[in-house]
């Protein structure tokens, strides 16, 4: 760590208190403020207040440092990420090596640096030819996708082609994290058998994967395997995983060159995507073009955050959500993934999200959900009960059907609601 | 009641809020719980000029934790039912919270203990029992609040504690040995000091806080981190950032204040000690005073743990 010189030390301590503060700034804050705090409630104003008087007063400092919650120094991750951690830490290991190599020798990093820019350079320069194909493939995605559909909320996803096939550990993640799920799937299929049924997540994930259709331009796609995995298969060319889990996801697979893969969920529902670690492209059919989305960047180096991607796009709106959970948070973007901001980072981190017109619920460990029913303006706590019982186990799939509600948690617990999460009951 | 009903919001915004509580499990009525979120609103919208729009109340109404709130108030009141729910989820909490905070289980239990008597209320004014839950106002969680209210009360017993140290444990400590404090000698360069302290303001006041926290108080990464909301290696990065600018910035300073580059990182590295300070003022921030006194005679909007 670099150190600062000893005289900002003396500095550092006194200059706030030369500062002309107001009033509230100089009192102490309440409790509640304090706690909103440290549970990143506040507003961005309350906040900046809370800091200034906090950089003041050694006493409040300690305060917050000491009421952290110490749960969640021992807190294991999300079942559902558990999995993905594991196996990503296997691919991450080598770089991480190389990594920590490279940082305890800096003359090493210039070397480094360099090589990555000859290695770069030659592929630039020896494959043009692929590179246009790549853009050309991503043109002709655009003009087919382009024309608006009626009604229906459209999110696809294009995966750009990648001249490297994803690694064994990528898809040993995916495999794994798709058992995560088809077993809370299944049982929460086995669990509604008497309630109405819709489309179970199971049904989703392997029979409504259609792998056949017209695209929009009217051509006859390509039909794509569904593996017994329930994961859709590329051609051998492509040789990348996609995966969707939703309520009545449709995932359809239009043509595409060479290796690029395409998929469109058409119904409002959750759908979250997670590809091998390649960029992904979100893009709204109800707009003219579309765009490439660059995903929140994760701050925990995507160990544990592996991009959970859904669109929910409004029909009544002018600008269609798209929410992404990125390391416990809740992200959303107006402008198709230009940018993104913060829409909910609660005190637990949040887990799973879905989303209906403009209803946004987002769980997460220790029974958080998060109610929006104006697409992330403002958020309402739910702690759902029944019978005296509180949920608090974490939330892995949240399912809304209209105004039912269904949670699915890490200990095989299914929550219900059918009055939009004011009532439960649990199954 | 609430302004919402009124002002243009769904009509059934507070029975919304009001059925969202609970609070009719604990035989409070819409109207209480409505007078309990108006006091809440007036307390943390009276700093401004001009009264909340109906938006910005919908939403600060919505950020509330009703349900622990109307527990809470339903304690406060005395509500058997309240009570009993509370104890089956907290009263096992408190003690690992200030087993957490003490890490002595003597201790714990003496902090757990009084936490929960002043929860409960046993000072009574006029007449009428001050439960300590009446300041909860479901800005943060009802558990994160009292995990505050119980640091809270450690410090201020641990100040009270450090203030009676008798003379034995004074001398056992090493007192007879600490260097005489003299007044020191005014040597350094007025502008360096005013170039840091324009350093320093210039920062954001998250940069001061992480610059506080790790330097001053001697923090860790990772709980720096949990407080910010970033992960470890991001404030390691930051503390890195924050250095390094501030160095170049105060060189800067000095520059501009007439210094050449080689005079201004000689007087950069100058030990504080050589320097002008009055360091015995300065360092002795602790006052006799109190941090959080104990509420006597709580206002009606004041919160808890204001001065």
């Amino acid at each position: 760590m670099t150190e600062i010189p000893k005289i900002v030390y003396d500095r550092l301590r006194e200059v706030p208190s030369k500062r002309v503060l107001p009033d509230f700034q100089l009192a102490h804050p309440d409790a509640d403020l304090l706690t909103a705090f440290s549970e990143h409630l506040l507003s961005a104003v309350e906040r900046n207040g809370v800091l200034e008087h906090l950089t003041l007063c050694r006493d409040c400092r300690d305060v917050v440092a000491l009421a952290l919650p110490f749960r969640d120094i021992v807190a294991p991750p999300a079942a559902a990420e558990r999995d993905a951690i594991r196996a990503t830490a296997v691919a991450k290991s080598d770089k991480n090596r190389l990594t920590s190599r490279t940082s305890a020798w800096p003359s090493l990093r210039w070397a480094v640096l360099a090589a990555g820019i000859a290695v770069v350079a030659s592929l630039l320069l020896l494959r043009p030819g692929k590179l246009n194909t790549i853009q050309s493939s991503s043109k002709s995605q655009t003009s087919t996708t382009a024309p608006a559909a009626s009604g229906t909320e459209t999110a696809s996803a294009s995966l750009p082609a990648s001249p490297m096939p994803a690694s064994a550990a990528d898809r040993a993640a995916v495999g794994k994290t798709e058992k995560t799920r088809r077993r809370s799937d299944l049982l929460l299929s086995k669990k509604l058998d008497s309630g109405p049924v819709v489309t179970s997540p199971l049904q989703a994930s392997q029979g409504v994967i259609i792998a056949q259709g017209t695209s929009d331009s009217g051509q006859p796609e390509k039909s794509l395997p569904v593996s017994s995995a329930g994961s859709l298969e590329t051609p051998p060319t492509a040789t990348k995983t996609v995966e969707f889990t939703g309520v009545t996801a449709v995932v359809e697979a239009a043509p595409f060159a060479e290796d690029g893969v395409m998929a469109r969920n058409d119904v409002p529902a959750i759908a979250r995507a997670k590809p091998a670690p390649q960029e992904v492209e979100v893009q709204g059919r109800q707009e003219s073009g579309s765009g490439s989305v660059a995903t929140p960047k994760s701050e925990a180096k995507g160990v544990v955050s592996a991009p959970k991607l859904a669109a929910a796009a409004s029909p009544n709106s002018a600008n269609a959500a798209i929410w992404a959970i990125t390391a416990g948070a809740l992200q959303r973007s107006l402008d198709n993934g230009q940018s993104w901001q913060n829409a909910l980072h609660a005190f637990h981190p949040l887990l799973c999200f879905a989303s209906h017109d403009n209803d946004v619920w987002a769980g997460g460990q220790a029974g958080t959900l998060f109610h929006s029913f104006n697409r992330g303006a403002t958020w309402i706590q739910i702690q759902p009960s029944s019978k005296g019982e509180q949920l608090t186990s974490d939330i892995t799939v949240i399912e809304v059907r209209g105004p039912e509600i269904l949670l699915s948690t890490n200990n095989s617990e299914i929550w219900r609601s059918a009055d939009s999460g004011t009532t439960w009951d649990k199954k | 009641m609430l302004k919402s009903t009124q002002a243009g919001h769904a009509p059934d915004f507070a029975a919304v809020l009001y059925e969202r509580s609970g609070a009719a499990a604990y035989d409070m009525s819409a109207e209480q719980f409505a007078t309990v979120l108006d006091e809440i609103l007036r307390k943390y919208f009276s700093q401004d000029a001009t009264p909340p729009s109906a938006e910005k109340e919908a939403e600060f109404y919505a950020s509330i934790r009703l349900e622990e709130l109307a527990l809470a108030r339903a304690c406060a009141a005395g509500n058997e039912r309240a009570w009993h729910d509370f104890i089956s989820r907290y009263r096992q909490k408190l003690q690992s919270m200030a087993l957490h905070i003490t890490r002595d289980s003597a201790h714990a239990a003496e902090l757990a203990d009084s936490l929960f008597a002043d929860l409960y209320g046993v000072n009574t004014r006029e007449g009428v029992r001050r439960s300590k839950l009446e300041f909860y106002t479901g800005r943060g969680s009802l558990e994160g609040w009292l995990r505050t209210v119980m640091a809270q009360e450690f410090i201020n017993r641990y100040r009270k504690q450090k203030r009676t140290v008798s003379l034995e444990e004074q001398m056992a400590e090493g007192v007879q040995f600490a260097t005489a404090v003299s007044e020191p000698v005014r040597t350094a360069d007025q502008r360096l000091e005013t170039a840091i302290d324009d350093a320093l303001v210039e920062l954001s006041p998250e940069d001061r806080f992480t610059l506080a926290s790790y330097y001053l108080d001697g923090q860790t990464l990772a709980v720096i981190a949990r407080i910010l909301g970033l992960h470890e290696s991001s404030v390691s990065r930051r503390l890195d950032r924050l250095a390094t600018s501030l160095r170049k910035r105060i060189l800067a300073g000095l520059r501009t204040r007439g210094m050449s580059h080689a005079q201004a990182a000689e007087a950069l590295e100058t030990d504080v000690r050589d320097l002008g300070l009055n360091l015995r003022s300065r360092l002795t921030q602790d006052s006799g005073m109190k941090t959080f006194p104990e509420r006597k005679a709580p206002a009606k909007d004041a919160g808890e743990g204001k001065p």
